[in-house]
């Protein structure tokens, strides 16, 4: 159901007619540089939001800003944080809307969507939970093992999602391509117009782990 | 119009640069390039997070309840980190993919933005937060010297053909830096400007000009709007150094340096972006 629905989303929406006319989303992805500024501005925006995060990560585990309180930190630095969380969340809402079929059944997309939920759920454990007692620790040196923890937990979420988001454009696993069957399963590639080629079927059929040969 | 890449400099280069990929261990990173990317982008974002906070302190804003020698104290190492994690993985990456480098533009733009970036960051931004504001003689040369490797750069990347879009990246920090550094009235003044112009770049170019290959027409139009961005973000800055100079809150010297330092790494990562779509 996603599927067809990121389907009219790419190819229908906003299409005029006659043979020519592109739907809203392909008219993003055509244009001459209006997709690479967005994509551009999105990568570069992690110094903002990532590079500022980090540092309140940091001051959590207690290895910078030793002599600062955590909230004095947090208090000035998260304001930017925000700023830049807002324009990677606007760009990449326009980056997905560009493609979101590929999107949608791309793996390190998925992953990538899993670990920023992941690291959400990890802000709102800290604000809930762990801020709870911060006055009792905000001006020590090194914050305690639930802050701690969290801050880590945050440094290798925002890492993860980084990552991912990275390996994004690489077509290393594309549906269409022969994959493990759990990766035809985790793109849901059935669905797709590329399909599922289950690597592990043609292995079995063509009697060689040599992918070209059994092409 | 003639490229300003490395070739242009050093013409007799291409058979060594065309070899690079086959030297070690540039033929073991090429087969891992993805995951190079991914630390040369981490990288970055902690040289970007420390030169935002550390410039910003300048000017008093960011983590303004710790003094400038504090927060430069607090983050050099990890933006020593930083520089050394975008020149490792950058020389890595760029030796598996030099011939590309080599006929790029954006690449020259790139190595006046990290020379420039390190002379500025290193000669002029970092003493003058260790001294808590004041200036010394040699931050003034240096803010000369890596102003100008800078500056260079700018040039380079704004009369470059298909990457001088990525200016966008550069100006857009720049209106961010000032939103961040203005106050009160002046802020919102600033803001509906940029609205302002945004909106009639819209117009003439989607309503006045309506067909989107006219280039003839848009081409010019869009430059002269980009113009029109730097004149209201550079003259509002010029104001707000001016106030902060007058009240005795920021010297425009550091205004000038914390500028430089923040934009001059924008500058680097945007043209290192705009390798791919050159």
């Amino acid at each position: 159901m996603l599927n067809q629905f990121f389907s009219w989303l790419q190819d229908s929406l906003g299409k005029g007619a006659g043979d020519t006319a592109q739907s809203w989303s392909q008219a993003l992805l055509g244009s001459l540089n209006f997709w690479s500024l967005l994509e551009g501005t999105h990568l570069l925006t992690l110094m903002l939001f990532a590079g500022t995060i980090f540092v309140v990560d940091l001051r959590l585990l207690g290895v910078t800003f030793r002599k600062t309180p955590v909230s004095v930190v947090s208090d000035k630095v998260l304001p930017l944080t925000v700023v830049g969380f807002l324009i990677l969340v606007t760009t990449g809402l326009a980056l997905f809307f560009a493609k979101p079929v590929y999107y949608y059944h791309n793996l390190w997309f998925r992953a990538k969507m899993i670990f920023l939920v992941l690291a959400m759920i990890n802000i709102a454990v800290f604000h809930i939970k762990v801020q709870r007692n911060q006055s009792a620790w905000d001006n020590s040196p090194s914050p305690p093992g639930s802050a701690k923890i969290s801050a880590l937990l945050s440094l290798i979420s925002w890492f993860l999602v980084i990552a991912m988001g990275r390996y994004i454009p690489y077509n290393f696993v594309d549906c269409g391509k022969p994959l493990p069957h759990f990766i035809n399963v985790l793109e849901d590639c059935k669905t797709t117009a590329a399909g599922a080629l289950d690597k592990d079927t043609m292995i079995k059929v063509g009697g060689t782990n040599d992918t070209d040969a059994v092409q | 119009m003639t490229k300003l890449n490395f070739e242009l400099f050093f013409p007799h280069l291409r058979p060594w640069v065309t070899n690079l990929v086959n030297v070690w261990p540039a033929y073991i990173v090429k087969p891992q390039y993805a995951n190079w990317e991914v630390f040369h982008i981490l990288s970055l974002t902690l040289l970007g997070g420390t030169a935002i906070l550390m410039n910003l302190r300048l000017i008093g804003r960011g983590i303004t309840g710790a003094p400038p020698s504090e927060v430069y104290r607090s983050l050099r190492r990890w933006q020593d980190v930083g520089v050394i994690g975008i020149i490792f993985t950058g020389v890595l990456m760029g030796m598996a993919n030099a011939e590309k480098l080599y006929d790029s533009q954006a690449f020259v733009v790139k190595m006046c933005a990290l020379l420039g970036g390190i002379i500025l960051t290193y000669g002029a931004t970092r003493p003058v937060a260790r001294e808590d504001g004041a200036v010394p003689g040699s931050a003034k040369l240096w803010l000369i010297v890596g102003g100008l490797i800078w500056l260079a750069g700018l040039a380079i990347f704004a009369t470059g053909v298909l990457i001088n879009v990525g200016m966008y990246h550069v100006i857009t920090a720049a209106a961010l830096v000032v939103l961040i550094a203005a106050r009160g009235r002046l802020r919102w003044i600033f803001l509906a400007g940029l609205v302002l112009i945004f909106a009639l770049q819209q117009v003439i170019t989607h309503v006045v000009i309506t067909d989107p290959f006219d280039l003839k027409h848009l081409d010019p139009t869009n430059k002269a709007f980009t113009w029109a961005y730097v004149v209201w973000i550079g003259g509002t800055a010029l104001t707000q150094a001016y106030v902060a100079a007058r009240n005795k809150a920021t010297p425009g010297l550091i205004a000038l340096i914390a500028w430089a330092g923040i934009l001059v790494w924008v500058t680097g990562a945007a043209a290192g972006r705009w390798i791919a779509y050159e």
